[in-house]
């Protein structure tokens, strides 16, 4: 057994007690109080009880006065009671052997006469969950699920789930669940009847891998009967029972028409439900049975728009934030059921930022020919805000809304009005919209550029809105009088120049200036280009040096690929595929809602079934190393919005130590991709669309975008040359992790040693694993603190399903890494382990 | 479901630890959830739903008090939430407000309560009513009882009843000595006014709330004059829905005490009690400022209450700002608050001044959002009125009374 926790030792604050002393004291006190039975000693042992229990609370250990407590635990005094079975509750775990102690008391009290001494002595003793104490708990659980009064037989109810996760054995041979079953379709008591559905149903979920009878359970449970036996009951159930009842009633398959009516007549009320969680609860239920009757399907959009907007608009901002996320869902599979109703989505200045930034999307979403324009109105107040992340997400929300083509002549003149304002964060925004913009309607581009042409480059500091600054400039060279003096000024500035992806850009601007005036950009060209060679950044010295060929080889054929003539980009890659929009769909009314992806995306390793705990794996990622995890997840889950700004960003969320990063840049500018041309607007389209893994592969994907197919063969010469190429989307899901890992024997098992910079740049594991994955060597899980690291990689060869899994522990003070490779294919194995160690002898490179 | 409960202080010290199934949660998840809300600011702070490396964790934030819970699996995101909220509730209640002494000086009760409203993850009941029927508050009055009596227990010794009744929110058979029933419409207006005046939106959330002080099981009715105006209406779950779809008429078992029978919204109205008429005009670093307060349309009630917050933009170095009634305040925050009571009746309300911009600042970049604030005794703005309130299985007729409210909500005026 684990020793009992010490919780203060993280931050020990100096106002509070050190507990040492304090707690010996306690355990004086207690002991004298004991076996006490003078008038008075309750309330003395109350005082005593209380300090141990704040104690506990703010975490000092008190688990030395155990068997103190339990010694005093004999009294009548029910707060008394409630406390010991609180403390004893709390550190029984760690204390198997003195818990035995308290067996005694509480099944005492569990024949007590008074109802609610009964039922908290067995929900306390079902609490304990220590497992050799399990024989204990069958005799009062069993009496419990009989017992007359309805609070005993509700706990008892939990109490056989509790005993299910304790020893799954003894609860299925004591035959709980059968007695479950029964009560749930007989109790009178509705409470009763809810808590034993949800124990039935996590006991049989997790069963059912292990027994027929289980599985064939758990389908009874849904079953005709049973849901309308519980739906005529509904009324009785308490808010939170019907929240149970519902996601049950949800899963229904229906077996007619008329079926489905029944249910929707009978749940109809509960849309006036004034808790949340029922309303969205029924509002699932409606949906799903639904789904099969296009006609119904929409009248349930019609039916359920007002009470979503009136949860929206009454809750707690908390409340609103989830209700807006379902209707953010709902409203990309029906926009115009909302779009009367945009008004609600208008922003209170004073509301937190997560509300605004969803209900921008909202109106992003629900704009049409009809209300444009207000949308837009509203929008532009909101860029003159205040609130600077707000202002920015409202121009790329009008920006947004242009690219739907409603209206765009209005759109336009607002955003060149923006570019007025003469604010930095606005110009830049702006000015990344407006390079969209052109994109899709070059017949603009006579009013933007007159407009553009004003703004001095010396006001643009973002690297995305330099870059789209000069794409412009590039792109537009003919129309904007001042582009090569433009251009030349911002390459005298080269380098202070940080932004690589500005820097690429520049050298494909100043050649296209070039190639169309020529005696003005002659200079500005050959500085570039000497800059560019020169550069120590991979992509832009190799860019440089495919325009300096391009030019010795022949200008014809450097205007070619320099210069093709553009068509306009029709529509943007969807960030989302429909597929995954209907998987979010199935899974409406739960967490994935939320994080607008489907729960097989973001649901770490094995939290995925309903009832799947982790704690192996929990305790594995740990600390601040998970924590940038989760920044670089939501930024790029930001960035999925929008495919364009999405790519630039993206970059940035990959961090250091990665050289494919600026390979995104040039995609669109259709420049130096020469024969890959037509892969990389298949791999534009397929950006997302990829099922497989979450952040890694949006992030990933990027590399393909030339269509290179695997960034470690196109750096150059990482020594030796590997033969082997892999897959940088793969995916492998944990579970088969641990088993291949299991099965397969160690292909190659050494020591490498890992150079200076690698070990500097290793401060989180987290960096090296971004690392890999630059490298198509993705992590399936991670842990440790500096000087040791742990990681567990695996790999997928390029276009077989043929897995690579790797054990590498590092010891940043030694300067060592520890390797274990093992291999669906044996052959290859050594390939893939230089290839491995290439990848790893890279981190920490710039 | 959930897997356990924090409480944490406004300075991140966890005050309270419930653990709700076998998979303990550890508090290190707490200093985790801290050190982020430090680093990320105040909206990662305020997120409703984070995930965490282990957990994905629901907050709930309110009087400086952080509520969270953690959860492994997949389970409504809004069930999570809205029990944080009613624990919330519950816990001010029961401790007349939420602040961090009431909650360490009452934890026990806090553990009690949290052990009645849910158990192994799953919610039981957050209805006020039958909890304190199962643990006494902590109010003065149990505090003397114990003294005279000697028996110092907050809980009760018998189970509630109610839980075994067909009308779970009411008790057995409440005995009162009074005999009265209240009924309140209390509203509150939200509206967004453009610049030039122009109602960008307004609309109005209402409650109806009752105050009952009746014995046995009464059956009550409710009507409306005119029920037609209510958009979306949602109900106390006492209330039978059948006559509210066929009627329109609320017939329900009122529980015992204060409850919201029912609430419900009003939109597209195009009447507004006062107007707010704020002009900046900014020349060479300097802004002038005047605000203009009216009646627009008299509600033919006395307005009160009136006030007129407005935050400064960061790049105002200094304000000087007199009115002509009522008082200005310029707090830490850079907020203006000038509050002005009632409407005067000789003058209209007027607040002018300067604010000096920042060196090199010729304009006001942002032009500032106005709060207005104001309250109107005794009628209603939406136009809602009661029509008649009738009475069933009860021994004497009680007395009734009526009366409407209406609050500013969300008043915004931009500028």
């Amino acid at each position: 057994m684990a020793p009992p926790p010490v919780y203060n030792q993280r931050s020990p604050s100096p106002s509070q007690p050190s507990g040492k002393g304090e707690v010996s004291d306690l355990k004086m006190q207690l002991r004298q109080l004991a076996g006490s039975r003078a008038p008075g000693t309750d309330d003395a042992k109350r005082d005593l009880f209380k300090k141990v229990i704040s104690y506990m609370t703010i975490g000092i250990d008190v688990s030395s006065v155990f068997s103190e407590m339990v010694m005093c635990s004999a009294t009548s005094d029910i707060v008394l009671k409630k406390m010991c079975y609180l403390y004893v509750g709390n550190y029984a775990k760690h204390n198997p052997d003195l818990s035995l102690l308290t067996i005694n008391f509480l099944q005492r009290d569990c024949k007590d006469e008074d109802p609610m001494i009964r039922g908290l002595a067995l929900r306390s003793l079902c609490s304990l969950r220590v497992a050799n104490l399990v024989e204990y708990l069958v005799g009062p659980l069993g009496s419990g699920l009989k017992d007359s009064n309805n609070y005993v037989r509700m706990v008892a109810a939990m109490g056989v789930l509790k005993l299910y996760h304790i020893s799954a054995s003894t609860c299925v041979d004591a035959d709980f669940p059968t007695t479950l079953k029964h009560l749930m379709l007989d109790d009178p008591d509705a409470q009763v009847v809810a808590n034993c559905l949800s124990a039935l149903q996590e006991i049989w979920s997790l069963e059912a891998s292990k027994s027929e009878e289980a599985s064939r359970e758990r389908e009874g449970l849904l079953s005709k009967p049973v849901v309308y036996y519980l739906l005529n009951r509904i009324k009785e159930f308490n808010e939170w029972a019907q929240c149970i009842v519902l996601e049950l009633v949800a899963k229904y398959v229906p077996s007619d028409s008329n079926d489905i009516f029944d249910i929707m007549n009978l749940l109809e009320d509960r849309l006036q439900h004034a808790n949340g969680a029922v309303v969205l609860a029924t509002i699932k239920v409606f949906l799903h049975l639904t789904l099969s009757m296009t006609d119904v399907h929409q009248q349930v959009y019609e039916r359920i728009k007002a009470p979503l907007l009136t949860l929206m608009s009454s809750g707690s901002p908390e409340q609103s934030y989830a209700v807006l996320s379902h209707l953010h869902l709902l409203v990309m599979r029906a926009p115009y059921i909302f779009s009367s109703d945009y008004k609600n989505f208008y922003c209170q200045y004073n509301e937190p930022f997560y509300v605004k930034k969803l209900k921008l999307e909202m109106l992003t979403a629900v704009a049409n020919e009809s209300n444009t324009y207000e949308i837009v109105t509203e929008l532009c107040e909101y860029a003159a805000n205040v609130d600077i992340p707000i202002a920015r997400e409202s121009i790329r929300a009008v920006g947004k809304i242009a690219l739907q083509q409603y209206d765009v002549n209005a759109i336009v003149d607002r955003l060149l009005q923006f570019l007025e304002m003469e604010k930095d964060y606005v110009t830049a925004e702006t000015l990344v919209l407006v390079k969209d913009l052109l994109r899709k309607y070059p017949q603009w581009s006579h009013d933007c550029i007159a407009v553009v042409g004003n703004i001095s480059s010396k006001n643009v500091q973002e690297p995305k809105a330099k870059a789209a600054l000069i794409w412009m400039l590039g792109e537009y060279a003919q129309d904007m009088q001042d582009a090569p003096y433009i251009l030349e000024s911002l390459i005298e500035n080269w380098d202070e120049e940080h932004s690589a992806e500005v820097r690429l850009h520049l050298l494909s601007a100043v050649m296209k200036c070039f190639l169309r005036r020529p005696p003005e950009t002659q200079k500005a060209l050959g500085d570039a280009l000497a800059s560019g060679l020169a550069d120590f950044h991979q992509d832009v010295h190799d860019r440089a040096l495919l325009y300096y060929r391009l030019l010795q080889y022949d200008v014809s054929v450097a205007e070619r690929v320099v210069n093709p003539p553009k068509q306009a980009v029709s529509v943007f890659a969807d960030t989302q595929s429909s597929e995954i929009k209907d998987r979010i769909f199935d899974e409406f009314n739960s967490l994935s809602v939320v994080y607008q992806k489907p729960s097989y995306m973001f649901t770490d390793k094995e939290h995925r079934g309903p009832f799947a705990f982790s704690e192996e794996l929990g305790s594995l990622s740990i600390g601040v190393e998970s924590a940038d995890n989760i920044v670089t997840a939501q930024r790029v889950e930001a960035n999925d919005k929008d495919l364009l700004l999405g790519t630039s960003e993206k970059e940035e969320s990959r961090g250091p130590g990665n050289n494919g990063s600026a390979y995104n840049a040039p995609a669109y500018d259709g420049s130096p991709a020469l024969t890959a041309a037509p892969q990389t607007q298949l791999d534009l389209v397929s950006l997302d669309h990829t099922p497989a893994a979450s952040v890694s592969s949006t992030s990933l994907a990027i590399d393909d975008l030339l269509g290179l197919g695997l960034p470690v063969a196109s750096t150059p010469a990482p020594p030796p040359p590997p033969a082997l190429e892999l897959n940088p989307k793969a995916v492998l899901d944990p579970n088969s992790f641990q088993q291949k890992w299991r099965q397969l024997p160690i292909s190659i098992s050494q020591e490498i040693s890992i150079s200076p910079q690698g070990i500097t740049a290793l401060t989180t594991p987290q960096a090296l694993i971004r690392h890999m994955q630059g490298q198509s060597i993705h992590c399936m899980a991670s842990g440790g603190q500096a000087p040791n690291f742990k990681f567990f990689f695996f790999a997928q060869k390029a276009k077989e399903s043929s897995n690579y899994l790797v054990e590498c522990i590092i010891n940043t003070s030694a300067s060592k890494a520890q390797l274990k490779i093992k291999a669906d294919d044996q052959s290859t194995s050594e390939a893939f382990s230089s290839l491995f160690q290439s990848a790893l002898s890279k981190f920490g490179l710039p | 479901m959930m897997q356990c409960i924090f409480l944490l202080s406004d300075s991140g010290e966890v005050m309270l630890e419930k653990q709700l199934t076998g998979h303990r949660v550890d508090r290190s998840i707490c200093a985790w959830f801290w050190e982020q809300s430090i680093a990320q600011g105040d909206s990662f702070k305020f997120m409703p739903v984070i995930a965490s490396p282990t957990h994905y964790i629901f907050q709930v934030f309110r009087e400086g008090i952080t509520f969270l819970a953690c959860t492994q699996v997949e389970m409504p995101p809004l069930m999570a939430t809205e029990f944080l909220c009613r624990v919330a509730d519950v816990l001010s209640d029961y401790l007349g407000g939420l602040n961090e002494d009431l909650i360490k000086d009452n934890f026990v009760i806090v553990y009690e309560l949290l052990d009645e409203m849910i158990d192994n993850g799953f919610p039981l009941t957050t209805e006020p009513n039958i909890l304190r029927e199962m643990i006494a508050p902590p109010n003065i009055v149990s505090k003397m009882l114990s003294v005279v009596t000697g028996t110092s227990s907050n809980v009760s010794n018998t189970l509630p009843v109610a839980t075994a009744s067909c009308v779970p929110w009411r008790k057995m058979d409440p005995k009162n000595t009074s005999n009265e029933v209240y009924v309140d419409l209390v509203e509150e207006m939200d509206a967004i006014i453009s610049r030039d005046g122009t109602l960008v939106k307004c609309e109005i959330y209402g409650e109806v709330q009752v105050n009952s002080h009746l014995s046995g099981l009464p059956d009550l009715t409710l009507s409306f004059a005119n029920a037609s105006i209510l958009n979306d209406v949602r109900f106390h779950p006492c209330v039978r829905l059948r006559p509210w779809e066929s009627q329109q008429i609320l017939s329900f078992v009122p529980p015992d005490g204060q409850f919201k029978l029912m609430s419900y919204r009003v939109k597209k109205l195009k009447n507004i009690p006062i107007y707010v008429k704020p002009q900046l005009s900014s020349d060479s670093g300097m802004c002038r400022i005047s605000v203009l307060v009216g009646i627009k349309n008299d509600p033919r009630k006395p307005i009160d209450s009136i006030t007129v917050e407005f935050q400064l933009p960061p790049c105002v170095l200094s304000a000087n700002l007199t009115p002509n009634h009522g008082t200005v305040n310029i707090l830490a925050s850079k907020t203006c608050s000038w509050s002005i009571g009632r409407l005067p009746k000789d003058k209209a309300p007027s607040l002018s001044g300067t604010l000096v911009l920042a060196a090199g600042l010729e304009r006001l970049p942002v032009f500032p959002t106005f709060q207005v604030g104001f309250r109107v005794m005794g009628i209603a703005l939406s136009g809602l009125q009661m029509d008649k309130l009738d009475f069933k299985n009860l021994p004497s007729r009680p007395y009734k009374g009526f009366r409407g409210l209406t609050r500013a909500g969300e008043y915004q005026v931009r500028s």
